[in-house]
């Protein structure tokens, strides 16, 4: 069912509601004309754990490429001992082929902002880090300015909250990164707040228990607290209704999700969809189609971390399910890459395994050694240097390394072996094609000797 | 740290009798930037920051500064300085050209744009012209994807790029 109005782009013209050429930016005086900070008041007349009960009940999953819900991540929180407690917010979104979240920096930063003030008052968490990659030059300055104006206007500060309504101050400050993906990494993001190399602590320790300075921390993607405050105006419920349930009897995808499409299309940009929206009905509806009138060969699933869709996954459904149901590892940011059918695959898994050498923090060994080797690999495969045996190397180093076999620190890892392992198995016919048989030469004589 | 004290290391800091950290960037940091944080060394990516728009890059001798003001050894800022790819220990161009190098730029053709700028500079990624006018960067995914190919030029992004295009800007970059 295509949604009938826009929920995280209400003021930001997108197809197919408005022109892209019709964006400015929403300042405070305008938000608030189009009924923003409505939610906050709202949100400050409810008990704090209440605001949590509906967030939970909404099964908001986060949008920063994990798809924890939201809820339930704020409900690990122990309770307030006096001592300070943080809300770091993620705006990395260094993940490539990633841009969703820039969208809402650029053109409607209070409706971040009412969400971190609403989070911040349900988990009674008085300093928030609005942590905003390098690269986003611009975008900190607009952000910068829309902070300084919610001081201005009593949402932030010590006459904050809409202006002292309730007896809770809460410090909004931006931190800008430096140039480094892995600072997207929740706790490798801490790191980087208290001014450390950006290196992924490990866990346990959970953040929510002793995160930045020790103390207890929510980290959230920049989209997932832009939900909270119209579900917190229009009731769990109304988010419930938009969005699918899991055709697999796992956990439902509901709600509006941002989806930012890049490559081989006619019209890239970022979107608003409801969850379990085909990809192909993405790229042909929205996006104007393939470009070219080129064929479909593939696409990132949602950030180069999630793997490939294979030529024959088109249709699959842009939901929280896509991971068990198309062989990728999950939604991820929920931005495809598309590639047309001229696409050379094998180039694609070399950049990708580029990305992930240079971006590795190199505090394990099987990430940072590994990843230089899978880069050389698909380097020598491109070149056609490779022979077969090599194809085998490549995939059972990149299944030996990550969170979750166990041998790695953070998710970095999983990515880089996810997406070699899929571009592999999904086109193994190219890669074969590259490849010379593995021959050993033998040094054997025959005839008779002596 | 010891990269500064010990002899063996034979490291050449370049000094300057005038400190990078003047009175009124302390005061300011004082002010604005040391109460955002619970340590010290929290306010250290702020500085750095700053620092670095002030003198293009960030001498050791500023981090020297650095750590004595945030009561850290100048390891301990050399450590972050380095890990981050946006600090830069060495002069750079008066314009950084970083050029999108990830996937969705790539496969819309990012490599006839670096090329080119390769090329027209008669420089290496990672290199500044003789002039000091350019250094040459390809970074990864700069967030601006459905614009690709793309770049950032000090603080602006340039969508979309075609030959032309880039020629048009650099060519209107005063010296
Ligand atoms: C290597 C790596 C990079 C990540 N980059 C980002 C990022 O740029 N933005 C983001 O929101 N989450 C990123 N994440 C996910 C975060 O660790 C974390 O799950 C997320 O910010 C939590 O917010 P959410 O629950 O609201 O999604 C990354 C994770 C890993 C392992
Ligand atoms: S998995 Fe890679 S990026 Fe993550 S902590 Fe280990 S070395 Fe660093
Ligand atoms: S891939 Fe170039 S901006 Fe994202």
């Amino acid at each position: 069912m295509p949604l009938t109005d826009p929920v995280l782009c209400k003021r930001i013209p997108t197809k197919p509601w408005g022109d892209p050429k019709d964006r400015k930016l929403i300042t405070y005086d305008e938000y608030v004309r189009t009924g923003g900070y409505q939610a906050l008041e709202r949100a400050l007349d409810m008990d704090p754990k209440d605001i949590v009960e509906e967030v939970k009940a909404a099964q908001l999953r986060g949008r920063g490429g994990a798809g924890f819900p939201c809820g339930v991540k704020w409900s690990f929180l122990p309770e307030p001992d006096g001592g300070r407690r943080y809300l770091a917010i993620n705006c990395d979104e260094a993940e490539p082929g990633t841009f969703k979240d820039r969208l809402l920096v650029d053109f409607d930063p209070h409706y971040v902002l009412e969400g971190i003030a609403i989070a911040c008052y349900a988990c009674q968490l008085d300093t928030a880090y609005f942590f905003i990659r390098g690269e986003y030059r611009h975008q900190a300055k607009t952000f910068e300015r829309a902070i300084k104006e919610a001081y201005d206007n009593g949402i932030f500060g010590p006459q904050g909250l809409l202006r002292g309504k309730v007896d809770f101050a809460v410090e909004c400050y931006q931190h800008r990164g430096a140039g480094a993906y892995i600072c997207g990494e929740e706790t490798g993001l801490l790191e980087a707040i208290e001014g450390k190399r950006g290196w992924p602590r490990i866990k346990p320790p959970f953040p929510a228990v002793k995160g930045l300075f020790g103390r207890p921390t929510i980290i959230n993607n920049v989209e997932t607290l832009a939900a909270v405050a119209p579900i917190i105006e229009k009731g769990a419920k109304w988010w419930n209704e938009i969005g699918c349930e899991s055709s697999i009897g796992g956990p439902p995808s509901y709600g509006t999700k941002l989806m930012g499409v890049s490559g081989h299309v006619n019209s890239p940009g970022v979107f608003e969809c409801e969850l379990g929206i085909p990809l192909s009905k993405l790229v042909n509806d929205y996006c104007d189609g393939m470009r070219g009138g080129k064929k479909f060969k593939g696409a990132i699933a949602g950030g180069v971390s999630m793997g490939i869709l294979g030529p024959d996954q088109f249709d699959a459904e842009m939901d929280f399910d896509i991971g068990k149901k198309y062989d990728v590892m999950g939604l991820g940011t929920a931005c495809p890459t598309i590639f047309d059918e001229d696409t050379d695959m094998v180039a694609v898994a070399r950049n990708i395994a580029r990305f992930f050498k240079n971006e590795s923090c190199g505090q394990c060994t099987p990430c940072r050694e590994g990843a230089q080797w899978i880069y050389k690999l698909i380097g020598r495969i491109e070149q056609g240097n490779a022979t077969s045996k090599d194809l085998d190397l490549l995939l059972e180093l990149g299944q030996s390394m990550g969170a979750m076999p166990g041998t790695t620190i953070c998710g970095l890892a999983d990515g880089n072996n996810w997406a070699i392992r899929t571009i592999v198995n999904k086109y193994r016919d190219e890669f074969e094609a590259r490849v010379k048989p593995y021959s050993v030469a033998v040094n054997a004589t025959v005839g008779a000797t002596g | 740290m010891a990269w500064i004290v010990k002899e063996s290391a034979k490291m050449k800091i370049d000094r300057r009798p005038e400190p990078y950290l003047t009175d009124e960037m302390k005061a300011r940091y004082e002010k604005d930037v040391l109460p955002r944080y619970e340590t010290k060394m929290g306010a250290m990516m702020p500085i750095l920051h700053d620092v670095q728009h002030a003198y293009n890059h960030i001498p050791y001798q500023a981090m020297e500064e650095i750590a004595a003001f945030l009561d850290l050894h100048p390891g301990d800022i050399l450590d972050t300085v380095s890990f981050y790819e946006e600090f830069h220990t060495h002069p750079v161009g008066k314009y950084t050209i970083a050029v999108c190098q990830s996937i969705a730029c790539e496969v819309c053709g990012h490599q006839a744009i670096l090329d080119h700028l390769r090329e027209k500079l008669d420089i290496e990624p990672h290199e500044t012209t003789e002039d000091g006018k350019f250094t040459l960067l390809a970074l990864e995914c700069l967030g601006a994807c459905d614009d690709a190919p793309c770049c950032l030029i000090n603080d602006d992004r340039h969508n979309k790029l075609t030959i032309e295009g880039i020629d048009k800007v650099l060519d209107s970059l005063p010296d």
